[in-house]
C-alpha cells in the first residue's frame, strides 16, 4: 500500500461518511510504514482496527509502544487472532512474542479466534483476557471455504456442533464477563432457543452475511476475504462506499436467487426474508454452485470459470 | 511608485538601511524566526513573512505557540518521519505557515499530499530537470480536483484558482521569484531580481536607494520583456500549448520534450474543470452604497 493509495482511500471513506477502517493482511504489522499509516488515519479521525497475529519483532513492538501507548482505545484497537496452544501450538519464539505484545498492548486488544474444527476450546482465551487485561469481547469467526481452493473449513452440517460447543462455554463467558462477537456465517437456525436467548441478552441479534469490503494495495475491492477472487472491481470505478455496497448487494442477490442459503430450508425461511439471518456465509453458498450442476445464471457461471472456482 | 517587497537575509544592520518596506526575511534555522520577525518590525519595516530555508527535515522543527501570528515560509528538503510530525501537525494548522518541498522524489510528493490532507498549506518546488511529470500530474490533479477539501498545494491550487482562458498566469511570486513583487538583497544590500540572480552575483543595483521607482528600473523592464525572446528565437516553448501557464520557466533547466508540455496542457484542462466545478450561482444583488 502506497501513501497515495492510502490517502485516496481515506478521502474516499471520509467522503462516504465512513469513519471505521480496519487494516488487515497478510500481516499488516510487517508493512515498513504501518506505524505512520496508523498515526495518519488516527490524525484523520478514523477509528482504526488493526488485525494482527501478535508476532511482532522487538523493534516493531517498541515502535508500537512508543507511538500508541497514549492512543484512545475508542480510536485505535487491535484484534489479535490467537491459536489454541494445545491443538495448534505456535513455536516457543512466536509464543513469547505474542505474549510480549499482549502484555504491552493488552488494553487495546480484542482477542479473536477462528473456529476451524468442531472440538475447539476457548479456555485459553479467557485466561489470556484476564492475564493481559484484554478487552472483554471475543471475536469468533468460522473458517470459510475459499471457493476453488479446497481449504479446511466448517461445513454446513457441522454448524450445529459448533453452536453447541460455543454455548458450552456460556458459564465462562458469564463468569469472566466476556461478550462473544459472532462474525458472519453463523446461521440462526443452528442455535437452540435457549442459546439464542443467551445471545440475545448479550445484544446479539444479527446472523447475516454482509460485504466486508476489502480494499487491496492495488486498489481492487472485493466482497470479503473468502470471495477475494470473485468479481473484483477497481476502487476507481466507484464514487462512494454506498455504490460499492450496492454493487455487492446486487451480486449477493444474484447468487441468492439461485440458491438461498447453505441449507435447502433457507429457501423461504422467514428469518432470511426479514434480514435477520443470511443463510450462512455467501462463500458457503457459492461453494454449492461449484459442487452442483450448472443451472445458474450465465453471468455467475462465467465468473466461476474465469476465476477457476469450479474445480 | 513603491518598491516591490524586499527579500533579505536576517541582518539587523541591513534592515536599518531602509524603512517603510514590506520585508520577507530569510533565516537558515527555525530557531531564529521569531527574532528575525521582531527585528524587521523594530526596523520600521513591515513583516511580510519569515523564510526559514533550512537543511533540517520538517519533523525537527519546533514552533512555539506564540509564533502563531508570524507568517512563515518553511523550505525543507524532506518532512522527515511522519510519526515525529503527527503530534505537531494538529497545532500547526492554526499557524500562518506554508511548507515548501522539492518534488524530485516520490516520498516528497507523497509528503505534500499528507500535509495537505491534514490541513497544512504547501508549495511544490519542481523544475530541477529530474522531474517525473506524470507523477506531478497526479499530484496536481489531487491538489485541484481532490475528492475532499484539503489545504492548498501551490502552485497548482494557485494556478487553477487564477486560471483565465485568455490570459497568462504568472506564479513566480509564490517562490519569491518575480521582480514585480519581490527584490532580493544580499548581506551588503545589493539588489538582485531573483534568488538565483543573487546567488550568482547578478545584481541590478548596489542598494535599494539606487532602484528609485522600481517599475522604471531597466533591468526589471527587461525582465518583464524576456518572454518576447522565446518568440523572436522561435524557441520550442513559444509554440507549446502549455506556454500560458509555464511562460518558459523551465526552458533552461528542463530538457526538451521530457514531459513538461504534456503536464501543463493537462494543468490547463484540470484548471478548466476546476472552474466549471466552482461556478457559483449568481446571488441576487441588492444595492449597496
Amino acid at each position: 500500500m502506497s501513501w497515495e493509495n492510502l490517502i485516496y482511500i481515506a478521502d474516499f471513506l471520509e467522503r462516504s461518511g465512513e469513519r471505521h477502517v480496519s487494516l488487515l493482511g497478510g500481516e499488516p504489522t510487517l508493512h515498513p510504514e504501518v506505524v505512520d499509516f496508523i498515526l495518519y488515519l488516527v490524525a484523520r479521525n478514523f477509528v482504526v482496527t488493526v488485525f494482527t497475529n501478535g508476532i511482532l519483532s522487538p523493534a516493531r513492538l517498541q515502535e508500537f509502544k512508543t507511538h500508541f501507548a497514549d492512543a484512545e482505545v475508542e480510536q485505535l484497537s487491535f484484534v489479535c487472532n490467537l491459536n489454541d496452544p494445545v491443538l495448534t501450538p505456535a513455536s516457543p519464539g512466536e509464543t513469547e512474542r505474542i505474549n510480549t505484545f499482549l502484555s504491552i498492548l493488552g488494553p487495546w486488544v480484542t482477542p479473536g479466534f477462528n473456529i476451524y474444527r468442531t472440538d475447539f476450546t476457548l479456555d485459553f482465551l479467557f485466561e489470556c483476557i484476564n492475564r493481559y487485561g484484554l478487552r472483554r469481547h471475543l471475536r469468533l469467526g468460522i473458517t470459510h471455504p475459499i471457493p476453488g481452493k479446497g481449504n479446511l473449513f466448517i461445513r454446513p452440517l457441522e454448524m450445529r456442533q459448533v453452536c453447541r460447543r460455543l454455548y458450552s462455554y456460556r458459564e465462562k463467558f458469564d463468569a469472566f464477563r466476556v461478550k462473544p462477537g459472532l462474525d458472519c456465517g453463523f446461521p440462526i437456525c443452528q442455535f437452540s432457543d435457549e442459546e439464542l436467548g443467551w445471545l440475545r441478552r448479550l445484544g446479539l441479534s444479527q446472523f447475516s452475511c454482509s460485504a466486508a469490503i476489502d480494499i487491496t494495495p492495488d486498489m481492487s475491492v472485493y466482497h470479503c476475504f473468502p470471495l477475494s477472487n470473485y468479481r473484483r472491481k477497481s476502487l476507481f470505478e466507484f464514487d462512494s462506499m454506498a455504490q460499492i455496497h450496492e454493487h455487492f448487494v446486487r451480486i449477493k442477490d444474484q447468487i441468492k436467487v439461485e440458491i438461498a442459503g447453505i441449507y435447502p430450508e433457507c429457501d423461504g425461511c422467514n428469518y432470511q426474508e426479514d434480514g435477520i439471518c443470511g443463510g450462512g456465509g455467501l462463500c458457503q453458498v457459492l461453494l454449492r454452485f461449484v459442487d452442483e450442476a450448472s443451472v445458474r445464471l450465465p453471468e455467475i457461471e462465467h465468473e466461476l470459470a474465469k476465476n477457476r472456482l469450479s474445480t | 511608485m513603491s518598491l516591490p517587497r524586499i527579500v533579505c537575509p536576517h541582518n539587523q544592520h541591513l534592515l536599518r538601511t531602509f524603512s517603510g518596506q514590506s520585508v520577507a526575511v530569510r533565516v537558515d534555522h527555525w530557531e531564529k524566526a521569531a527574532e528575525a520577525a521582531d527585528d524587521v518590525c523594530s526596523s520600521g519595516n513591515e513583516l511580510f513573512c519569515v523564510i526559514v530555508d533550512t537543511t533540517a527535515p520538517l519533523d525537527e522543527i519546533v514552533l512555539p505557540d506564540d509564533w502563531k501570528q508570524i507568517p512563515l515560509a518553511i523550505m525543507v528538503p524532506t518532512i522527515g518521519k511522519f510519526r515525529n510530525l503527527t503530534a505537531k501537525l494538529k497545532a500547526w494548522r492554526d499557524f500562518n505557515l506554508r511548507v515548501f518541498l522539492g518534488c524530485d522524489d516520490a516520498s516528497n510528493r507523497a509528503a505534500l499530499r499528507i500535509l495537505s490532507s491534514l490541513g497544512i498549506q504547501t508549495c511544490a518546488v519542481f523544475g530541477s530537470g529530474k522531474d517525473d511529470w506524470e507523477a506531478l500530474s497526479d499530484l496536481m490533479t489531487y491538489a485541484v480536483l481532490g475528492q475532499l477539501p484539503h489545504a492548498s498545494i501551490d502552485p497548482f491550487s494557485f494556478i487553477a484558482t487564477n486560471y483565465q482562458p485568455n490570459a497568462w498566469v504568472d506564479w513566480g511570486a509564490l517562490y519569491f521569484d518575480d521582480p514585480k513583487h519581490f527584490l532580493h538583497l544580499d548581506d551588503q544590500g545589493r539588489v538582485a531580481l531573483s534568488r538565483a540572480a543573487r546567488e550568482r552575483g547578478d545584481f541590478v543595483a548596489q542598494s535599494l536607494a539606487e532602484c528609485g521607482a522600481a517599475a522604471e528600473l531597466p533591468a526589471i523592464k527587461h525582465r518583464k520583456r524576456t518572454f518576447m525572446q522565446y518568440f523572436l528565437d522561435n524557441h520550442a516553448c513559444s509554440f507549446c500549448p502549455g506556454w500560458k501557464l509555464c511562460l518558459g520557466r523551465f526552458s533552461a533547466s528542463v530538457p526538451q520534450d521530457n514531459g513538461c508540455s504534456g503536464f501543463f496542457l493537462e494543468m490547463i484542462d484540470v484548471s478548466r474543470q476546476f472552474k466549471r466545478l466552482n461556478v457559483m450561482p449568481q446571488d441576487k444583488q441588492v444595492w449597496r452604497p
